[in-house]
C-alpha cells in the first residue's frame, strides 16, 4: 500500500478538554474533603434520627452552610456531568453523540437549578414542631 | 492468468528501508523524486536489530583516530577489504555519527555530555596494542535507534514509501538500470517501477541458516535479482558467524556484553580465549572466537559436553547490565529463564552477515564482471560488497557501512539521475516476473517449499559454516542442487492475491538458494583459510594466491567463477594475530 | 507436545465473516507462539497469513491477541500460556487478512505528532551537548518499536477510532522530553485536541500490553501536565 506522508490536523479544539482535565482533578479533591466532612457531621457527629427540618433550618441561617452545600452541589454536578459527557464521547456514534450531550445538559442543568434554588432561596419558618 | 499489472514512474527507486536505503532516500529525495520500495513496513528492517554500537573515531573518551580504525578494520578482515574504500569509511564515520545525533539519535552520553563509547571486538588503539573505546551506543538497541531516527527524518522529508511490496526483478536494458519490478503484498498486483537509478539496500541473508541472529525476512532478495540478471556477487565464500548467539534460538547477544566486560567460559569453567587471543581475550574478532567456540565445543569442553559454551556476566556490577545491556538482559530472561545478574547465559556462535554481495565502487555504484560501472544501478548495506569488511567483518562496521555507503549512494545517484534520462522499458517488462508467480502458484509437484527451506538451512549449518572441507563442501553443493531442482516443483497451496505470505516465502526459498549455491561454489574454490572462511583442508591464508575477491556468475544456468584484484594501500599484509 | 491452537482466520476474497480455525501442533514448552504459528504455516495450512520479520521482539512485526491479551507472538512462549492458544488479530484495526491488520491509520497518527527532532539552531561541528540525566529523562520512551500493541488495547481508542492513541503520544513524548528538541510549540496542539491526549481515561491496559515495558500511561500523563504547564504560563 502507498503511503502518503501527509496527515492534515483538525484544528486545535481551544483546550477546552484541557480545563476540563484540570476542574475534574481539582473538582475531585474538593469534593473529597466536601463529601467527607458531610459524612462526618451527618452520620458519625450527629445521626439520621436527629437530622430533622429544624436541624438543616438552624443551619441554614447563616451563609457558612448554604455555601458549603452549594459548592458541594455544584462541583458534584459538574463533575458527574462531565464524567458522563466523556462516556458519551467515548461510546456514542458521531451522529448521535450531539443530541445525547445536549440532553445530558438539558437534565443536568434542570437539578443544577432545582439544587441552587431550594439552597439559596430556603427561608426558615419556624417549625410547629413538638 | 497473470496478475495485474500497475506502473509508476521515479527519478529514483530505492529497495529496502533498512539504515541503508533510508539514507540513501534522504539524500536522493533532495534532488529526485524518490520512491522507497520495501517488503516491510520500514521500522521493521532489521537494521533496527542491532544493538551494540557504531563506530567511529571520535575520540570522546580516550585518544583515537581514523587510522587506527582503517588499520583495525583491514586487519579483522584478514587483508582482503579494498584499502582505498576502508579509508573512506572510517573517515567518514566521525561525520556521519555527529550528523545522525544532529538528526536526534538518542546516544548514551559521557558526564560531559558527549556521545559515549564502549569497546567492541577487534577495535583497538595504536595498531593493535589495547582494546579502544570507539562504539558510540544507545544502550544495546543502537540499530533501533538508527532506524528510528532515519525514520523520522524520511516523514520529515516527505519521502514517498511503498510499504510491503516484494522486490522480484530488476531491469536491465543495454547493461543500464531501467527500474525494478515488485509485489504488492497487500493486493497481490505486481508493480513496474520505470527509474532512472535504482539503489538496492536489501540486507543481507543469513537465513540460508539453520541458526542465525537474522530476522526471517532476510532472504538475499536483491543479490539474487541482479545474480539471475547476470551481474556478479563478490566474495560469497565469507560469512560470518557471530560467536553469541542464544543457544538453539540464534538471537544476538551483543559483542557490546563482552565490551562491557563479560567472558566466554567453557564447561570447565576456564576463560578459553586466553589460550587463542592472549592480547585481546574475548573482543577477538568475530570469526576466530566462533572458531574457538567450535574447537572447545569439538574437544569435547562445552557445557556439560553439550554444543554450546556460557558467556558470564554475573562479576559485573548489575547496574551495568541494567542500564548498558538492557535488551539482551530481557531477552535471556524471557527465552531461557535465566537471570544474567546470577547465571551465565548458554551461547553458541549464530550466522550473522554476509561479507560479500553486490559488488560496488565507493560510491555504491553496481559494478560489472570486468570492474565497469553499471549505469543507474547501485547498492549499499549488507547486500552491496565495496568491500570494507573483507574476510570478516568487525562489529560496529555494519551500521558504519550502511549509514557511510547509503549516504554516499544517495548522494551519487541525487547528481547522477537529474540530468540522466528513463530508458525505454522493454515491451512487457514484467514477463519473468509474471511467470515465476504463476509458476509456484500453478505448480503441480508436490513439493513443500518449508521442507525445502529445512534441509537447506541444515545443509548449510552442517557444512557451509565456521570450519569446512572439501568433502563437506561437495556434499552441501550436491543437495542444494538437488534443492534446486526440487524447488522447480513448489507448489503454494494458498491461491488467494491478498497478503499471500505462502507465495512470498516461497519466492525467498528460490533466492536463498540461489545465494547459498553460490556461497558453496565460491568456497569449495577458495583452497585458504582466510578470515571467516576456515577450509581444514587448508588451514592457512595464501596470499600468493588466494589475496583476491572472487566473482561468482550465473551464466547458462552454471556459476562461474573469477578473480578482481584487491587494493591495498597503507597496510601490506601481516599474519593475524591478536 | 502437542498444543492445541485456535485461530481467528478472515480471508478477504472468500470470507464474509472472520471465523475460527483450530490446529493441533507439535512444540515444546520453551517455543515461542509464533513458532507454533510457523508450524501451522509450514505443516498445516499455508495459507495462514500474519506478519513477523525478527522474531525476538525488536521489529514490532507480530503484535496480536493472545489468550486474550495484545502480546508480541515471538516474546510470549508456549510454556506461559494456558492452552488452548487463542489468537487474534489486534482490535481495532481493520483486519486485512488472517491475523495481518490495516496499519495505515496508525502511521498517520504517529506522523501527526511530528516524530521527527525539530531545532532552530544550526547544528555545531561535533555532537550536540546532551548531559546523562538530560538523555536519561526520555529513554523510556525511546524503546517505543510501533507495533500497536498499546494503542490496540486502549478502550479509548477501541470506543472512538479518532483517538490519537497510546503509541502516537508515546513517540510525540520521546521529544518533548528531549533536551535538543524545540518542536513543543509545533506538536502540542495536536496532542491538545479532542483526539489528542484528554481521551486518555487512564485505563493503563496500555502499559499492561507495552511489549518493551514502556511505562505507557505515565508517559501520557506528563505530556498532560506538559500541556497543563504550557497553558498557565
Amino acid at each position: 500500500m502507498t503511503t502518503s506522508l501527509s496527515y492534515s490536523s483538525p484544528k486545535p479544539s481551544g483546550g477546552f478538554e484541557l480545563w476540563a482535565w484540570l476542574f475534574m482533578r481539582l473538582s475531585g479533591l474538593a469534593l473529597l474533603g466536601l463529601a467527607l466532612g458531610h459524612l462526618v457531621i451527618m452520620h458519625l457527629l450527629n445521626n439520621v434520627d436527629a437530622i430533622d427540618y429544624n436541624f438543616v433550618a438552624g443551619r441554614y441561617v447563616g451563609w457558612f452552610w448554604r455555601g458549603y452545600d452549594l459548592a458541594m452541589l455544584l462541583l458534584a454536578m459538574l463533575h458527574g456531568l462531565n464524567g458522563a459527557r466523556t462516556l458519551l464521547d467515548d461510546y456514542v456514534p458521531a451522529r448521535r453523540r450531539r443530541a445525547a450531550v445536549t440532553l445530558l445538559y438539558l437534565i443536568g442543568a434542570v437539578f443544577l437549578v432545582m439544587g441552587t434554588v431550594a439552597i439559596v432561596c430556603f427561608t426558615p419558618v419556624t417549625a410547629p414542631h413538638s | 492468468m497473470p496478475r495485474p499489472v500497475v506502473r509508476h514512474q521515479y527519478d529514483a527507486v530505492i529497495v529496502g528501508a533498512g539504515g541503508a536505503g533510508l539514507m540513501a532516500a534522504l539524500e536522493a529525495s533532495k534532488t529526485c523524486k524518490t520512491a522507497v520500495v520495501s517488503k516491510l513496513y520500514p521500522t521493521r528492517s532489521h537494521t533496527g536489530t542491532a544493538q551494540g554500537g557504531i563506530g567511529a573515531a571520535l575520540g570522546n573518551v580516550e585518544p583515537d583516530s581514523w587510522e587506527w580504525h582503517m588499520f583495525d578494520t583491514v586487519k579483522g578482515g584478514d587483508y582482503l577489504a579494498d584499502q582505498d574504500a576502508v579509508e573512506f569509511m572510517c573517515q567518514e564515520a566521525i561525520r556521519v555519527v555527529y550528523e545522525l545525533e544532529h538528526m536526534g539519535l538518542p546516544f548514551n552520553r559521557t558526564p560531559e555530555g558527549k556521545i559515549d563509547q564502549r569497546r567492541f571486538g577487534g577495535h583497538t588503539k595504536e595498531f593493535g596494542k589495547a582494546p579502544v573505546r570507539r562504539s558510540c551506543y544507545a544502550a544495546d538497541r543502537t540499530g533501533h535507534m538508527i532506524l528510528q531516527t532515519l525514520y523520522q527524518q524520511c516523514i520529515k522529508q516527505a519521502v514517498s514509501f511503498f510499504d510491503e511490496f516484494h522486490l522480484l526483478d530488476v531491469l536491465l536494458q543495454d547493461g543500464r538500470c531501467a527500474g525494478v519490478v515488485a509485489l504488492c503484498l497487500a493486493t497481490g498486483e505486481v508493480h513496474v517501477f520505470h527509474a532512472k537509478a535504482v539503489l538496492l539496500a536489501t540486507g543481507g541473508f543469513g537465513r540460508m541458516y539453520k541458526v542465525t541472529s537474522n530476522a526471517h525476512t532476510l532472504t538475499g532478495d536483491g543479490c539474487t535479482v541482479v545474480f539471475r540478471r547476470g551481474l556478479p556477487l563478490e566474495d560469497m565464500e565469507f560469512f560470518q558467524f557471530h560467536p553469541t548467539g542464544i543457544y538453539k534460538l540464534g538471537i544476538l547477544i551483543t559483542e557490546g556484553a563482552r565490551g562491557e566486560g563479560g567472558i566466554l567460559r567453557n564447561g570447565r569453567g576456564e576463560r578459553f580465549m586466553e589460550r587463542y587471543a592472549p592480547t585481546l581475550l574475548d573482543l577477538a574478532p568475530r570469526d576466530m572466537v566462533s572458531r574457538a567456540m567450535y574447537l572447545e565445543i569439538r574437544e569435547g569442553r562445552g557445557i556439560e559436553g553439550k554444543d554450546y559454551l556460557h558467556l558470564d556476566l554475573t562479576h559485573l556490577d548489575p547496574s551495568v547490565i541494567d542500564r548498558k545491556l538492557p535488551d539482551i538482559a530481557d531477552f535471556v530472561r524471557t527465552y531461557l529463564g535465566v537471570d544474567p545478574h546470577r547465571q551465565p547465559i548458554p551461547v553458541q556462535p549464530t550466522a550473522h552477515y554476509a561479507m560479500g554481495g553486490i559488488p560496488t565502487n565507493l560510491h555504491a555504484e553496481v559494478l560489472d564482471e570486468r570492474g565497469q560501472v553499471v549505469p543507474g544501478l547501485y547498492a549499499a548495506g549488507e547486500c552491496a560488497c565495496v568491500s570494507v569488511h573483507g574476510a570478516n567483518r568487525l562489529g560496529t562496521n555494519s551500521l558504519v557501512d550502511i549509514v557511510v555507503f547509503g549516504r554516499r549512494g544517495g548522494q551519487r545517484l541525487a547528481q547522477w539521475a537529474p540530468a540522466a534520462d528513463h530508458l525505454p522499458l522493454p515491451k512487457e517488462p514484467e514477463v519473468m516476473a509474471q511467470e515465476a508467480l504463476s509458476r509456484l502458484t500453478t505448480n503441480l509437484g508436490g513439493e513443500s517449499a518449508a521442507q525445502i527451506r529445512d534441509e537447506l538451512q541444515q545443509a548449510m549449518m552442517a557444512q557451509v559454516s565456521v570450519f569446512r572441507t572439501e568433502a563437506g563442501l561437495k556434499e552441501a553443493l550436491a543437495a542444494i542442487v538437488q534443492l534446486r531442482v526440487r524447488y522447480g516443483r513448489v507448489d503454494v497451496q494458498d491461491k488467494a492475491l491478498r497478503f499471500n505470505t505462502e507465495l512470498e516465502e516461497a519466492l525467498e526459498l528460490g533466492c536463498v538458494l540461489d545465494l547459498a549455491w553460490a556461497t558453496t561454489v565460491a568456497a569449495l574454490a577458495r583452497r585458504e583459510s582466510r578470515g571467516a572462511h576456515c577450509r581444514e583442508d587448508f588451514p592457512d591464508r595464501d596470499d600468493a594466491n588466494w589475496l583476491k575477491h572472487s566473482l561468482a556468475v550465473l551464466r547458462d544456468g552454471a556459476i562461474s567463477l573469477s578473480a578482481k584484484p584487491v587494493t591495498i594501500t597503507r597496510f601490506q599484509p601481516k599474519p593475524r594475530v591478536y | 507436545m502437542l498444543v492445541d491452537v485456535r485461530i481467528k482466520r478472515f480471508r478477504p476474497e472468500q470470507d464474509a465473516q472472520p471465523r475460527w480455525a483450530a490446529y493441533r501442533v507439535e512444540a515444546e514448552p520453551t517455543d515461542r507462539v509464533l513458532d507454533a504459528l510457523n508450524t501451522v504455516k509450514w505443516r498445516h495450512d499455508g495459507s495462514l497469513a500474519f506478519r513477523r520479520s525478527c522474531a525476538h521482539g525488536i521489529c514490532g512485526s507480530d503484535a496480536m491477541m493472545i489468550n486474550g491479551r495484545n502480546r508480541l507472538a515471538c516474546k510470549v512462549l508456549i510454556r506461559d500460556l494456558r492452552p488452548p492458544i487463542v489468537i487474534e488479530p489486534m482490535r481495532g484495526f481493520p483486519v486485512a487478512k488472517d491475523l495481518i491488520v490495516d496499519m495505515d491509520g496508525f502511521f498517520a497518527k504517529y506522523r501527526s505528532v511530528k516524530p521527527y527532532l525539530i531545532t532552530e539552531e544550526p547544528a555545531p561541528q561535533a555532537e550536540r551537548p546532551q548531559s546523562p540525566e538530560q538523555r536519561e529523562r526520555f529513554e523510556d520512551t525511546t524503546k517505543c518499536i510501533l507495533c500497536g500493541a498499546c494503542t490496540t488495547s486502549c478502550p479509548s481508542f477501541w470506543a472512538n477510532r479518532e483517538y490519537l492513541g497510546p503509541a502516537a503520544i508515546v513517540q510525540a513524548h520521546r521529544f518533548l522530553f528531549d533536551s535538543r528538541d524545540h518542536g513543543a510549540a509545533e506538536r502540542l496542539p495536536v496532542l491538545n485536541e479532542r483526539s489528542g491526549v484528554w481521551r486518555c481515561r487512564t485505563i493503563f491496559n496500555c502499559t499492561e500490553a507495552c511489549p518493551r515495558g514502556i511505562n505507557v500511561t505515565k508517559a501520557i500523563g506528563e505530556v498532560k501536565k506538559l500541556l497543563l504547564r504550557q497553558s498557565v504560563k
